[in-house]
Parts: C-alpha cells; sequence; structure tokens
C-alpha cells in the first residue's frame, strides 16, 4: 500500500480492541499472580481461579478480534525510526500476539490436563469444554507453558510501553496519540 | 428423643436425653435429664490439604443427630448422625457446587452421608470412644471416634461435645485429585448440650 493511502489513525475498532485487551491481559497476570502468591483462603482461592479461567477465555476472544481485525483494515504507516528499532517493535507486537495465545492455550491445557478436573464455567454462563484428558506430565508442561508466557508477557509489555513513551517524549512523533480514542473538539 | 434436621436458618433446638449414672451421683441431679443441643454451637467441620493450594475447610449446615449417652452403662449409649451432603459450606457458592458434583460428594445420587454408632466404650470420665459404621458414597466403612464430654465451668448444665478424627476418603471410592488432594479428610465434631 503507499504511503498516501494509508490511514493517519488506527481504526476504532482497533484502538477500542487494543485497549480493551491490554487491560484485561495485565489484569490476568495480576489475577494469577494473586490467586497463587496472595496467601488467600480456600474459597476465595477457588473463586479468583474460576475467574482467571473466564477472563483468558475473553483474552483469547480479544486477541482474535484484534488479528482479524489487523488483517482486516490497513495500518498507518510505521514512523521513521531507525531499521532496529522498527524490527524491535514489530517483533514486540507479533510476539504479544503470539504469547497472548500461547497463554491462553497453555492455560486451557492445564485447566484440562490437570489431575483435579475442575469444569471452567464460563462467568457461571455455561462450560467450556477441555482439550485433552487429565495427563500429570503434559500438566506439568502446560503449567511451565503457561508460567513462562505470562512472565515473558509482562516483559514484552514493559517493552511495548516503553517504545510508546519513547516515541511520544523523546520521538515526538504520533505513534502513541494515534492509538489513542480522538478527542471530540470543542 | 427427638430428631430434627437442623436447616440454616432453624432455630430451634434439639432435645436429647442424656442418661447418667456415675456423673449423675455427683454432678447431675437426675439419672435422666432431658438436654437440648444449641445449633448455633453444633458444627460438622471437615478440613482436606492439597498441594499447591489452601488447606479447605469447610462444613455441612444440615444434619439430623441423635446423642444418648449413659455413662454407668456405656454399652447403653449410642450416637447417629444424617448429614444432608448437598448442605456443604466451604464459603464459595462455585466451590459448593463443585464438591456436591458427582467428583466429590456425588449429592444427587448420595444425599446422605451417614454414622452410625455400634458401640460405645468409656476411656475415662470425660472421654467415651464410640464404635460405628460411616456411609458415604454409597460405601460403608468402620470409624472409631473419641468423644470428649465436657461439662461447662460457670454454665450450669451444660456439656460441650468434641470428636476429631481423620477418615480415609479413597476407602469410600473418593478419588478425585488424589495424590494431589490428600486422601485423608479431618472431620471434627462439635456440640453443645443444655439441660431443659
Amino acid at each position: 500500500m503507499s504511503p498516501e493511502a494509508r490511514p493517519e489513525r488506527w481504526s476504532g475498532w482497533i484502538i477500542a480492541l487494543h485497549w480493551a485487551a491490554g487491560a484485561v491481559i495485565l489484569g490476568l497476570i495480576a489475577l494469577g499472580w494473586v490467586m497463587v502468591h496472595g496467601g488467600l483462603d480456600s474459597a476465595a482461592t477457588f473463586d479468583l481461579y474460576q475467574r482467571h479461567k473466564s477472563w483468558g477465555f475473553v483474552a483469547l476472544a480479544l486477541t482474535a478480534g484484534r488479528l482479524a481485525a489487523r488483517f482486516a483494515s490497513s495500518s498507518p504507516q510505521a514512523p521513521a525510526s531507525a531499521r532496529w528499532e522498527r524490527r524491535l517493535a514489530a517483533s514486540t507486537q507479533g510476539g504479544l500476539y503470539l504469547l497472548t495465545l500461547c497463554a491462553v492455550l497453555s492455560g486451557w491445557l492445564v485447566v484440562s490436563t490437570s489431575p483435579l478436573p475442575v469444569p471452567t464455567r464460563f462467568f457461571d454462563l455455561f462450560v467450556i469444554p477441555n482439550i485433552a484428558r487429565p495427563d500429570p506430565s503434559l500438566f506439568a508442561a502446560a503449567e511451565l507453558a503457561h508460567r513462562l508466557s505470562a512472565w515473558a508477557i509482562a516483559a514484552l509489555v514493559a517493552l511495548h510501553v516503553a517504545g510508546a513513551l519513547k516515541h511520544h517524549f523523546v520521538d515526538g512523533d504520533d505513534v502513541l496519540r494515534r492509538m489513542l480514542p480522538r478527542r471530540r473538539r470543542a | 428423643m427427638t430428631t430434627r434436621s437442623l436447616a440454616p436458618l432453624w432455630a430451634g433446638l434439639i432435645p436429647v436425653a442424656l442418661t447418667f449414672g456415675i456423673l449423675a451421683q455427683t454432678e447431675v441431679p437426675a439419672a435422666t435429664t432431658n438436654w437440648r443441643i444449641d445449633p448455633a454451637r453444633t458444627h460438622i467441620a471437615f478440613a482436606i490439604d492439597a498441594v499447591g493450594y489452601p488447606r479447605t475447610r469447610g462444613q455441612f449446615r444440615q444434619f439430623a443427630g441423635r446423642i444418648s449417652v449413659d455413662f454407668a452403662h456405656p454399652d447403653r449409649s449410642s450416637v447417629s448422625f444424617h448429614v444432608q451432603s448437598r448442605s456443604v459450606d466451604v464459603g464459595s457458592a462455585s466451590f459448593d457446587d463443585y464438591l456436591r458434583s458427582n467428583a466429590f460428594l456425588n449429592s444427587e445420587h448420595f444425599p446422605s452421608i451417614d454414622f452410625v454408632s455400634s458401640s460405645v466404650a468409656k476411656v475415662d470420665d470425660h472421654t467415651v470412644r464410640v464404635n460405628g459404621e460411616l456411609t458415604l458414597l454409597g460405601v460403608t466403612r468402620p470409624l472409631t471416634v473419641d468423644v470428649a464430654v465436657e461439662r461447662e465451668a460457670g454454665g450450669g448444665q451444660r456439656l460441650a461435645f468434641l470428636a476429631k478424627t481423620d477418615i480415609d476418603r479413597l476407602e469410600f471410592g473418593m478419588n478425585t485429585g488424589f495424590p494431589l488432594v490428600s486422601r485423608d479428610v479431618e472431620l471434627v465434631i462439635s456440640s453443645a448440650a443444655v439441660a431443659l
């Protein structure tokens, strides 16, 4: 696509899905940490696990929606940064998509292969089926993948935010602004 | 002896007749006295451990019980409890639902958990050993429980009962989550009876 045909900003849908997914993913990491390390009682821990599982599927839906929206619409022109910066930014963004999918799918596998099969009730509305049978070795592997994905996401989010702030405050370009909701003109 | 179900909001009391021999000569005025169990102070509680998970503590809210103690003739004493498995309460509605499912209590098919004593033997002035049978998930196994019976200080004619024991849930076919979830379940049954 020629630079002239590219939009100046991200579309409203992409902006909305970006921030929603960001909030849900960071919330999931926080929830995951609290439910494992928070020292809560058994009942509260159980409820947090159930909530974590439900929101995990929300993250999956948002990520699928984001990928569809990215492929369906054109993206704004990349900023005039150094090549390594553009590559780093693209890798970070691609990594976040990939790791989010990996985190959700490994989490689904953890739930499915767990020696203690607790049904996943999506916000108490319906049961989401398992994708495998209980299997201790697969469970251990899926748990490790889930944990590593979560930490990797946290690291990439930090890099992603640092990049956005660098564009805004150091480079003074519109990379951050074009991902923010459009302000109404007075 | 009257047996009633202890509904969660039920504010009534269970009259219990406790027949005393040795104790009656020194502390209790009559050989046979009507007693009532204080439902607010009667708890059928349990605790179970799991790897990487906080200890789960809960109780059953609905049950019917009969306690008859004769210290002079312990063999005449008897205890029975019929607990509604669906009344399990661990402090989370969704966790309760999971425990009621066929993974654990299977409440739909096995609505009652029953303990019926077969013999009672005196251990000392404050303790009796109750032998009986526990039926859980339709499986009946022998169970022996030591029950501490104490007169409460300053409470007039008030008795407190306390029974603690561990059961092996695998013996009853409750295998879900083992070994992640412990096979031993701690049971603590406490109650208080007041002279009428």
